[in-house]
């Protein structure tokens, strides 16, 4: 089967190298869709900008760090509150928004002394906290505001503090990809081997590409607790900035999301010979061989066995009696690149689940190698979706629940489509064997719960209520 | 061993690769080469009964994401029991043979050759 050409697409046929449906005895050496591509004009993107991909990713989940934005207040509305990688120190990073909040007058004249007032400002406000990461947005980027220098001269006037830039203006690529990719490589370039950890362990790694998303961070560190194994840097979960300077000092690296976090995972490798180990941390059957794979990198493989023993004995008749249930259910995941790959056999082996589309919003071309080497035939795999493909494929596959984001499940929810959110949970965490229970619980209330159906009839008629309520609970 | 059950038995092998593993879809085609030679020189040494070398971090690396995959094989495809040197040599230059194919050498990814990351 070739690429495939939607009907709501025929005014845009370049969205057909987009789109595969794959067929028996297909591999990607005959199609691959092309990603990490610029948005065609005439498609309503969901993907976000490259700012986007720096803060709201990566920097903004630091514990102990200041986040300046240097841009207009609005670049900074979805910066707050909006996301979910909690902390262990009160949560500080969600609790707080910093920007400079750039006016008309700023633009025409130059944002450097309002951004330097604002750090120093933002120092004194919080005199406790000595860390900070500065952005660029599109319009201070624009008008060619120094942000390195600016830094250098507060680091200069308070030499207790730390600053870190990212110029990685919303324009500046294709997707949130790009922010990824720069804040990663400067960070291995500026920071990296500023600082020498205390080594409490023989076995030592950094954990890369995990967000702490619902505790996802505090759930695996109970693992590495249990192992022995000292965690030196997560990248970036329930992180302080100056554990990620001393990364240079672990023996490995583990990545969970190599899409966000590769790039500082290889450079690590290049610059310091640190060897890169990608595991699936999301399923049961994923998570053992994770641990199983670091445990055999130190050579304590007798302490992984009893570990994943041990979570089993407690949480897979808990996941059986999911997957009773789940068995044959029709799930879609449209998210942002590494979850089409991860979770479409987690899945499926351990849920009994036929994942039928996905879709990602800011993968590459490697993320689709990997998810249609894993994916079904019969499933569609689709590059930067947008909402008139949604619809179309959802009449193509009739997903019985969908994984995706705030924004495209409220549009699957005028649909009285059932939706999990796959990028902040619904409740998390979802890594490890506890929180792949937590996902099949929320995949189960979704899909089982009447309210997605009861909001398709009119409430107030019994006869109309009844074979809703008769139907789900068949 | 028939061309036929060769060609069978290294199909199983590539399955498995292609759903389960991760390594050989790195970043870069050298990361890539890098990987496949490693594990499957290393996956080689243990089907075999020699002893893996472990001498450097990514001799360790290799050996973690051979070992975790060859208890898979073994447990999955029990005719890997019975194979001699002489054919899990053939089994893993066929599966080389195949990983390099789809991943490096036919592969549409456009990143590969990229000289940075």
């Amino acid at each position: 089967m070739p690429m495939v050409l939607l009907k709501c697409d025929k005014d845009i046929p370049e969205r057909e190298k987009h789109i595969y449906l794959k067929a028996p005895d297909e591999d990607t050496r005959e199609y691959l869709p092309i990603a990490n591509a610029a948005t065609i004009p005439g498609t309503l993107s969901e993907r976000g900008c490259a700012f986007c991909g720096a803060k709201l990713v990566i920097g903004g989940v630091l514990k102990d760090t200041i986040q300046m934005i240097h841009g207009p207040i609005g670049c900074a509305y979805d910066t707050w509150h909006t996301k979910r990688y909690p902390t262990d120190n009160g949560h500080f990073n969600m609790k707080y928004v910093w920007s400079t909040d750039m006016k008309e007058s700023h633009i025409v004249f130059g944002g450097e002394k309002r951004l330097e007032q604002s750090m120093n400002e933002a120092f004194d406000e919080m005199p406790e906290v000595k860390r900070m990461i500065v952005y660029t947005t599109c319009p201070t980027a624009l008008i060619g505001d120094d942000i390195k220098a600016v830094a250098k001269k507060v680091m200069k006037d308070r030499p207790d503090v730390d600053v870190f830039t990212v110029e990685c203006p919303g324009f500046s690529g294709v997707s949130q990809s790009k922010g990824h990719h720069v804040l990663n490589i400067g960070w291995v370039n500026e920071k990296v081997g500023t600082l020498e950890p205390e080594i409490t362990s023989e076995y030592t790694m950094n954990f890369i590409g995990d967000f702490n998303i619902q505790g996802d961070t505090q759930l695996l560190q109970t693992y590495w607790d249990r192992l022995g194994i000292q965690v030196i840097g997560h990248f970036t979960g329930n992180a302080n900035y100056d554990d990620l300077r001393k990364m240079h000092r672990a023996k490995l690296n583990v990545v969970n999301c190599a899409r966000s976090s590769g790039y500082i995972a290889n450079e690590l490798k290049k610059q310091y010979g640190i060897p890169r180990l990608d595991i699936d941390s999301w399923g049961f059957s994923y998570m053992a061989e994770g641990v199983r794979k670091i445990c055999a990198f130190f050579g304590i493989e007798e302490r992984g066995e009893q570990l994943i023993a041990e979570e089993e004995a407690k949480w897979k008749p808990k996941l059986d009696w999911y997957k009773e249930r789940l068995k044959g259910k029709k799930m879609a995941i449209w998210t942002g690149g590494p979850r089409l790959w991860h979770w479409t056999k987690s899945v499926e082996d351990d849920l009994g689940i036929q994942v039928v589309a996905m879709s990602s919003k800011f993968g590459h071309e490697e993320d689709f190698e990997k998810v249609i080497a894993r994916g079904q035939e019969g499933t569609y795999y689709i590059d930067d979706g947008n909402e008139l493909e949604f619809f179309e494929i959802i009449d193509l596959v009739k997903p019985d629940v969908i994984f995706t984001g705030p924004r495209v499940g409220e549009l699957v929810k005028k649909l009285h489509i059932p939706y999990v959110n796959g990028h902040g949970y619904h409740n998390g965490p979802y890594m490890g064997f506890e929180g792949f229970v937590n996902l099949a619980r929320d995949t189960y209330n979704a899909v089982y719960n009447p309210l997605a159906g009861l909001a398709g009839v009119d409430i107030r008629v019994p006869e109309q209520v009844a074979p809703v309520l008769l139907r789900e609970a068949a | 061993m028939t061309t036929e059950a060769l060609t069978d038995k290294v199909d199983d092998l590539y399955s498995y690769v292609q759903e389960r593993c991760l390594w050989h879809f790195s970043s870069r085609a050298w990361d890539r080469q890098e990987n496949i030679d490693g594990v499957l020189a290393k996956a080689g040494d243990m089907l075999t009964g020699r002893e893996p070398v472990l001498e450097s971090p990514n001799d360790r690396l290799q050996f973690a994401e051979a070992k975790s995959m060859v208890d898979d094989f073994r447990e999955r495809f029990p005719w890997l029991r019975d194979a001699g040197d002489e054919e899990v040599r053939q089994l893993l230059d066929g599966l080389k043979e195949r990983l390099v194919d789809i991943a490096i050498t036919q592969s549409h990814n456009r990143e590969l050759k990229h000289h940075l990351y």
